[in-house]
């Protein structure tokens, strides 16, 4: 076989209820029952919050860094709609689902975080709105973007498994994508446009913390810096779930589609990190980097990692490593996540003396919601293609009569296109 | 599909009159939203605090006062005693500290409670208008009917002033609000009212100033700087301060002329005024979209053909 992907097929030789799979079902499970307790107890017994630390990680980790992650949809989508990269269409599948459930577990965990979620139907009332707040900005666009532009790309998945599992419902599936291949440009416009403009917002929030926000990262291009890492921070995301998902289920990796995100995660991030030190040379804050403090590490640890990432990356491609190719982006993304994290918490100093560690309360939810987005994942993928494959894979799953139920029905349907 | 000529000069020009419409339309709406843009100024009936810890005893009557004036329970949570917290929290809006160098150097006291400033950061960063700027008097209100509990004021504030409830289904952001039901029925705020020193006065924010400037031309030298805290600081606040110490030792930080969202959220104001640059830039990436959505579809036709399969979308 060779291992070209050319399509989607679903994980079908593998079972839905593993070990892991399980662990992650039960850890949703306490999490949501601690929710409950948030709910009655509020904030302060729950989390480790303050008032000088007003955000904790459900807000800064949840929702700042891992919808970072989840941008795979905006970057490669941006690479393969405006830039052509034809090649990777076959991951945008990947890349649509992860975007949603990370976008999905981040805005509900934003439900559990803000202490007054009811009054947030405000958002639905445009005189309402504060157009000069980042977090209006953010608030519109980032539910905006999973329920609209989001969710509707996620919808050809289904419409296949209906299509194929419940022939009755041809001419509705039928129809509904005939709607769908009219609009589809308006939608996909939207969907690079609303999360450049929230993306960047997520920066922008951290502007009004002024000086509480370390000047090694305080700067006027944070937005800038923010989007620009959810960029590489999302093609490292995708590329490191295909490939762990590959290496994991034992289905092809297509090498040559690897090696162009490699190549463009590299460069997305070899940018990144030239703007952001010639942005600290310019504003003459570059000297802060060498001062023997926790402040200057953290930038090192961020520089180091993300340089790190770019030779693995490179190297990967050029050995045609998988495995190193995986750990290569592994590197990128915790790069990019502690780029995102640190001007949040880290480097976040409100006043002397203040002080913030997440209960295992809230670790627990944090760690929950993560879960409930990785088990969807597992599952989803385990029933809809969404991930990529050459197409024999699609022919042998459809002998081993794993796709279609019914034969019969399987074979007309083949013949009918 | 190989790339033609053709295609390639077509997808050149979309580009570049793209990113040329882009370009001249976001200058124009930037040059404009640039040139609108002017320093707050404080509202013609603003109301001030003149606070000056030449005078102040530190009784803590006006802590008392405010308490009672706003109906703030005690938080026996945060100290044994009965409204002795060591800060503002959500049962505190207005306080009394002391600030008293270990090197035995003069000793002050300082009232806390939100300064109103004339362009706040919490109003700038608050989603829905919870808080916001009385047009009139210029007094920062919170509005329980839209407050989303999100807390960016509270990491906007440049002197942590607003307040989370960290207890209960239904928290509060707590802060002082000038005691704005008083002001309705014409009494002066709680803390003004009862202060036996007048320590802390009330009155318009050009009475206060002037009053403030009359101190020090009366005195010169008994001030810190001969310096009027929140004429200009941050933009300037309707909470002023005179002391006899350094303002930073008061918590009261050093801040530049311009306020915070002045300082920081400036480009953020301009890219969206109007909402003209997402609009140009969601007609380019449409435009670009809708032809590579072209090749895409002769792609999946073609790839059908070969297959038999139904085409992935």
């Amino acid at each position: 076989m060779i291992d070209t992907w050319e399509r989607d097929v679903p994980v079908y030789d593998v079972p839905i209820w593993t070990r892991p799979f399980a662990v992650l079902c039960g850890l949703s499970v306490v999490a949501l029952g601690l929710v409950t307790y948030r709910e009655l107890a509020g904030l302060g017994p729950a989390s480790g919050m303050n008032d000088a630390y007003a955000w904790g990680i459900w807000k800064t980790f949840n929702t700042m860094v891992l919808t970072g992650l989840g941008s795979g949809a905006f970057s490669i989508g941006i690479a393969a709609w405006l830039f052509k990269r034809s090649r990777l269409h076959v991951v945008m599948r990947t890349a649509l689902l992860t975007s949603f459930l990370a976008y999905f577990s981040g805005l509900m965990l934003l439900g559990v975080d803000v202490g007054r979620p009811w009054n947030f139907y405000w958002v639905f009332t445009p005189w309402r709105w504060n157009l000069h707040s980042p977090l209006l900005e953010v608030a519109v666009c980032m539910p905006a973007y999973a329920m609209i532009p989001l969710l509707l790309e996620n919808v050809p998945p289904v419409l296949d498994w209906v299509h194929a599992h419940r022939p009755q419902y041809r001419p509705v599936v039928e129809t509904a994508e005939r709607i769908m291949v009219r609009f589809y440009p308006f939608i996909v416009g939207l969907a690079y446009l609303l999360p450049a403009m929230h993306q960047s917002s997520l920066g922008a929030l951290m502007l009004l913390g002024g000086d509480r926000v370390h000047p090694l990262w305080q700067t006027p291009w944070l937005p800038l810096l923010y989007v620009w890492a959810a960029g590489f921070m999302g093609f490292s995301c995708v590329a490191g779930t295909i490939l762990f998902c590959s290496l994991a289920w034992k289905r092809p990796i297509d090498l040559d589609v690897l090696t162009e995100m490699n190549r463009i995660t590299a460069g997305l991030i070899g940018s990144w990190l030239a703007f952001r030190v010639a942005d600290l040379l310019f504003s003459g804050k570059l000297g802060l980097a060498f001062a023997f403090n926790i402040f200057a590490g953290l930038f090192w640890v961020e520089v180091i990692f993300l340089g790190v990432a770019i030779l693995m990356l490179l190297d990967s491609a050029k050995k045609r490593d998988a495995r190193l190719m995986f750990h290569g982006h592994l590197v990128a993304a915790v790069g990019g996540m502690l780029y995102r994290f640190d001007p949040t918490t880290l480097a976040f100093q409100p006043r002397a003396g203040a002080f913030y560690f997440p209960t295992p309360v809230e670790l627990l939810i944090s760690v929950g919601f993560v879960s409930i987005a990785i088990a969807a994942f597992m599952y989803v993928v385990k029933v809809l293609p969404i991930l990529p494959a050459p197409t024999g894979l699609w022919y042998r799953m459809e002998k081993e009569h794993k796709w279609t139920q019914d034969r019969e029905v399987g074979a007309s349907f083949v013949a009918a296109d | 599909m190989a790339l033609t000529r053709r295609d390639a000069l077509i997808r050149l020009t979309a580009g570049t009159a793209g990113a040329v419409a882009t370009g001249a339309a976001s200058t124009a709406v930037l040059s404009h939203s640039a040139q609108a843009e002017e320093r707050p100024a404080p509202p013609i009936n603003a109301v001030a605090m003149l606070y000056d810890n030449t005078k102040c005893v530190g009784c803590q009557t006006c802590v008392a006062a405010c308490a009672d004036a706003n109906k703030l329970g005690p938080n026996r949570k945060v100290d044994a005693l009965y409204r002795t917290n060591r800060d503002l929290n959500w049962t505190t809006k207005n306080i009394i500290k002391l600030y008293k160098p270990a090197d035995g150097k003069s000793y002050s006291y300082v009232k806390q409670q939100c300064m109103h400033c004339i362009d706040p950061a919490c109003v700038a960063g608050c989603m829905f208008k919870g808080l916001r700027k009385d047009v009139k008097t210029g007094v920062v209100t919170w509005n329980a009917k839209v407050c989303v509990g999100c807390r960016y004021c509270e990491i906007a504030c440049p002197y942590h002033i607003p307040k989370f409830q960290w207890e209960g289904f239904n928290p509060n952001i707590v802060k002082c609000e000038f005691c704005k039901e008083r002001l309705a029925q014409g009494l002066q705020p709680a803390c003004t009212s009862v202060c036996p020193t007048h320590a802390v006065i009330f009155g318009s924010r050009e009475e206060m100033l002037a009053e403030a400037k009359r101190r020090i031309q009366e005195s010169p030298g008994k001030y810190y700087q001969d310096r009027v805290y929140g004429e200009r600081e941050g933009g300037g606040t309707q909470v002023l301060y005179l002391s006899k110490v350094p303002f930073a030792n008061l918590g009261l930080p050093e801040l530049p002329d311009e306020s915070v969202p002045e300082k920081y959220l400036k480009w953020q104001k301009r890219v969206y005024s109007y909402l003209a640059v997402p609009a140009v830039l969601y007609a380019s990436v449409v435009g670009v979209i809708r032809n590579t959505w072209k090749q895409h579809q002769e792609e999946m036709a073609e790839e059908e053909k070969q297959t038999g399969l139904r085409p992935q979308l």
